[in-house]
C-alpha cells in the first residue's frame, strides 16, 4: 500500500556508476539526478541516447542498485520489494516466456503482484478486453505481433489497478489507431488519480501524453518543467505578402528567424513589442499583412535546444 | 502464493522443453517395460517362471534378489543417466529468468530477489522429484503387484536422487546467475558428477600419494565436493542389502549444497540488470 507522501516519485542525488570488471574504468550512467514527480501526474522523462533515462527507470525499481542517493516511490524506499507494490511496469524490448498464452501471462504476473485466484479470474478478461486481445487471449503469445505484446504488456502492467504505471516506449511496435487507443486509455487511468511516469522517444506523443517532463542529458536532468510552461509564449510569426528587398532586410535584423515561400515571407520575432514595431513599420510602408499568430515552440525544439547547450 | 506462482512458472517452463518429456518418456518406458514384458507367475508363494521378451528362466529363480536388482538397476540409472538428464534439462531455466527484458519485469514486482531464486530453485526440484517419484513409485508397484514384495528401501532412491539433484542443481544456478550460461552450467555440473567416483578413492589416494601436502588437497576436495557417488552407493547398498554406510556423504553433500546455493543468492542479490 503506498504511504502518505505527495509525491509518486522522489529521488535525491541519485547516482550510478558503472565499473568495468577489468579495466577499471568508471560510466556515470547517472549523476545525481534529483526528480520529484507529484502524485496523479503525467510525467514524460526525455533524452537522447544513452542519457541514462533507461538506467534511471531501473533504479526505481531495483533492477540497478545505486551506487549513492536515495529514491522513493510514494514515500517509501526503492529497494524494499513493498515499494514496488503499487508499481506497473512495461519494460522496452520486453521478452515476456512464449510458452504462456496471453490469458496465463497475465495470470502469473497478477499473481506475482499479489491478486488473488479468484480476483485473477474476474480481472483478465476484462484486462485483455480493454487492450483489445479478448479474441486473443487462449493463444500462445509466442504467435501474438509485436503491437499485441505491446497491449498485453500494458494489460499485465494495469491488471492490479496499480497507483503508477511506468511505461518504457508504451505505444513501441502499435499502429497510429492503437497509439491513439493507448493514449486514451492511459488519458482514462490519469482522470482516475493514476501517476503515468513514461519514457519515450516520440516527444510528439510525450508532448500530447504528459502534463510535466524532464530531459536527461548525460546523466543529469538538464531541465524539468510543466509542459505548458515550456512549450507556451515563444514569440508571434508574421507572414507578409511581397515585401521589398529593403523592406525585408530591416525585418530581418529584428526576427529572430526568416523564411521565404511562395511570395510570401515568414517572420518569427520573439517578443510582443518587436512584432508590433514590425506591423507599424509595414503599414507605414502599405505592404499587404497575411497573417499574425501568436506561436509556441514544440517539445522537440525544447528538446534540442536543451541538449545542444549542454 | 508468490512462491506457489514461481513454481508454476518453473513447470510451465519445464514442460516447454522437449528433454523434461524426454526425462518423462524414459521412466515410462521403464514403467511401461516392467508391466508388459516381465511376466512373473507364482504358484504357492515360490515362483514358477519368470519371463522376459517372452523367454523363460531356466531353474527356480530368486525373486527377491532379482527385485532388488531391479531396483539398483534403477537407482543407478536415476543416478547417472537420469541425473544428467536432469542437470541438462535444467541448465537454462536460472539463465532464462535472467534474460534481458524478462528480468525487469521480475525485479519490479514486489517480491525479493531471494524469494525470485528460490522459488525457481523449488520449482525445479520439484519438477525432478516427481519424475523420481512417477518412476520409483511406479516400478515398486508394478513388480509389489507382480512379485509380493514390497521392499520399501527402494522409495529412499526418490529422497536421495532429490538430494543430490538439489545439491546439484546449487551448482547450475550458481553458474547461471554469475555467467548466464546453461552450456558452461552443465560443463561444471556434470564434471562435478564425473570426478564424484574418483575422489570417492580416498583411502586408495592416501596411500598412494607421496606428499603430506597433495593428501590434504585431495581430502580439501573430498570433503568440499558434493559425494554424488557415494550417495548413490550408500542408496545401492539400502536397498540391495539393507545396509547403511554413514551419514558423511550427506552431510559434506548438504553444506556444498546451502554453502553453493548462499554464494548464488549473493551474487543474484548484488547483481545490475
Amino acid at each position: 500500500m503506498p504511504v502518505d507522501s505527495q509525491y509518486a516519485i522522489e529521488t535525491q542525488d541519485l547516482t550510478k556508476i558503472y565499473r568495468a570488471r577489468w579495466s577499471g574504468r568508471e560510466v556515470r550512467a547517472i549523476d545525481s539526478v534529483s526528480l520529484r514527480v507529484p502524485r496523479g501526474t503525467t510525467f514524460g522523462l526525455l533524452g537522447p541516447n544513452g542519457a541514462g533515462k533507461t538506467t534511471f527507470v531501473k533504479t526505481l525499481l531495483s533492477a540497478v542498485r545505486q551506487t549513492n542517493g536515495s529514491a522513493l516511490i510514494f514515500g517509501r524506499n526503492a529497494s524494499d520489494p513493498e515499494a514496488r507494490r503499487p508499481i506497473g511496469y512495461l519494460p522496452e524490448n520486453h521478452r515476456f516466456p512464449t510458452y504462456f498464452t496471453g490469458s496465463g501471462m497475465l495470470d502469473f504476473y497478477a499473481s506475482l503482484s499479489g491478486v488473488s485466484a479468484a480476483q485473477r479470474k474476474k480481472l483478465i478478461p476484462e484486462q485483455l478486453e480493454l487492450v483489445g486481445l479478448s479474441q486473443w487471449g487462449a493463444m500462445r503469445i509466442g504467435k501474438y505481433s509485436k503491437g499485441m505484446l505491446q497491449r498485453l504488456g500494458l494489460a499485465q502492467a494495469l491488471i492490479h489497478s496499480p497507483s503508477m504505471l511506468i511505461l518504457d516506449e508504451p505505444t513501441d511496435g502499435v499502429d497510429p489507431v492503437g497509439r491513439r487507443e493507448i493514449r486514451e486509455l492511459l488519458g482514462r487511468f490519469e482522470s482516475q488519480g493514476v501517476t503515468i511516469f513514461v519514457n519515450s522517444h516520440l516527444l510528439a506523443e510525450v508532448e500530447t501524453l504528459c502534463r510535466e517532463v524532464a530531459i536527461l542529458h548525460k546523466g543529469k536532468v538538464a531541465l524539468t518543467g510543466k509542459m505548458q510552461d515550456l512549450t507556451a509564449g515563444k514569440g508571434y510569426k508574421l507572414t507578409v505578402a511581397k515585401p521589398s528587398d529593403v523592406l525585408t532586410e530591416e525585418l530581418r535584423a529584428k526576427a529572430t528567424s526568416m523564411a521565404a515561400r511562395d511570395g510570401l515571407v515568414d517572420f518569427q520575432f520573439s517578443s510582443r513589442e518587436l512584432v508590433n514595431n514590425a506591423v507599424d513599420l509595414l503599414r507605414a510602408q502599405q505592404c499587404e499583412i497575411e497573417s499574425l499568430a501568436p506561436t509556441t515552440s514544440t517539445l522537440e525544439e525544447v528538446f534540442v535546444r536543451t541538449v545542444e547547450n549542454k | 502464493m508468490l512462491t506457489l506462482a514461481l513454481i508454476r512458472d518453473t513447470f510451465r517452463e519445464a514442460l516447454a522443453r522437449k528433454i523434461f518429456w524426454v526425462l518423462f518418456a524414459l521412466s515410462t518406458l521403464m514403467i511401461l517395460f516392467f508391466l508388459f514384458l516381465l511376466k512373473i507367475d507364482i504358484v504357492a508363494g515360490a515362483t514358477a517362471t519368470v519371463s522376459l521378451f517372452g523367454q523363460q528362466t531356466r531353474g527356480n529363480p530368486d525373486v527377491d534378489r532379482m527385485v532388488r536388482g531391479v531396483y539398483g538397476g534403477i537407482a543407478s540409472f536415476l543416478y547417472t543417466f537420469g541425473m544428467f538428464l536432469a542437470v541438462f534439462a535444467s541448465s537454462g531455466l536460472v539463465p532464462s529468468v535472467l534474460e534481458p527484458g524478462r528480468i525487469e519485469l521480475l525485479l519490479s514486482k514486489p517480491l525479493s530477489r531471494t524469494h525470485l531464486l528460490l522459488g525457481r530453485f523449488l520449482g525445479n526440484v520439484l519438477v525432478v522429484s516427481l519424475n523420481s517419484i512417477y518412476l520409483v513409485l511406479g516400478v515398486w508397484t508394478i513388480l509389489g503387484v507382480k512379485t509380493g514384495i514390497w521392499s520399501p528401501a527402494f522409495l529412499i532412491a526418490i529422497a536421495t536422487t532429490t538430494f543430490i539433484f538439489a545439491v546439484l542443481l546449487s551448482v547450475v544456478v550458481l553458474i547461471g546467475v554469475t555467467l548466464e550460461s546453461a552450456a558452461a552450467a552443465t560443463m561444471i555440473t556434470v564434471a562435478l558428477m564425473i570426478i564424484s567416483p574418483i575422489l570417492a578413492q580416498t583411502n586408495l589416494m592416501m596411500r598412494l600419494l607421496s606428499s603430506e601436502w597433495s593428501r590434504n588437497v585431495w581430502r580439501v576436495l573430498y570433503y568440499s565436493l558434493p559425494k554424488v557417488y557415494e550417495l548413490g552407493k550408500i542408496t545401492l547398498d539400502a536397498i540391495q542389502s539393507g545396509t547403511f554406510a554413514g551419514y558423511t556423504p550427506i552431510w559434506t553433500s548438504a553444506l556444498f549444497g546451502l554453502a553453493t546455493l548462499g554464494a548464488a543468492l549473493w551474487i543474484f542479490q548484488r547483481r545490475d540488470f
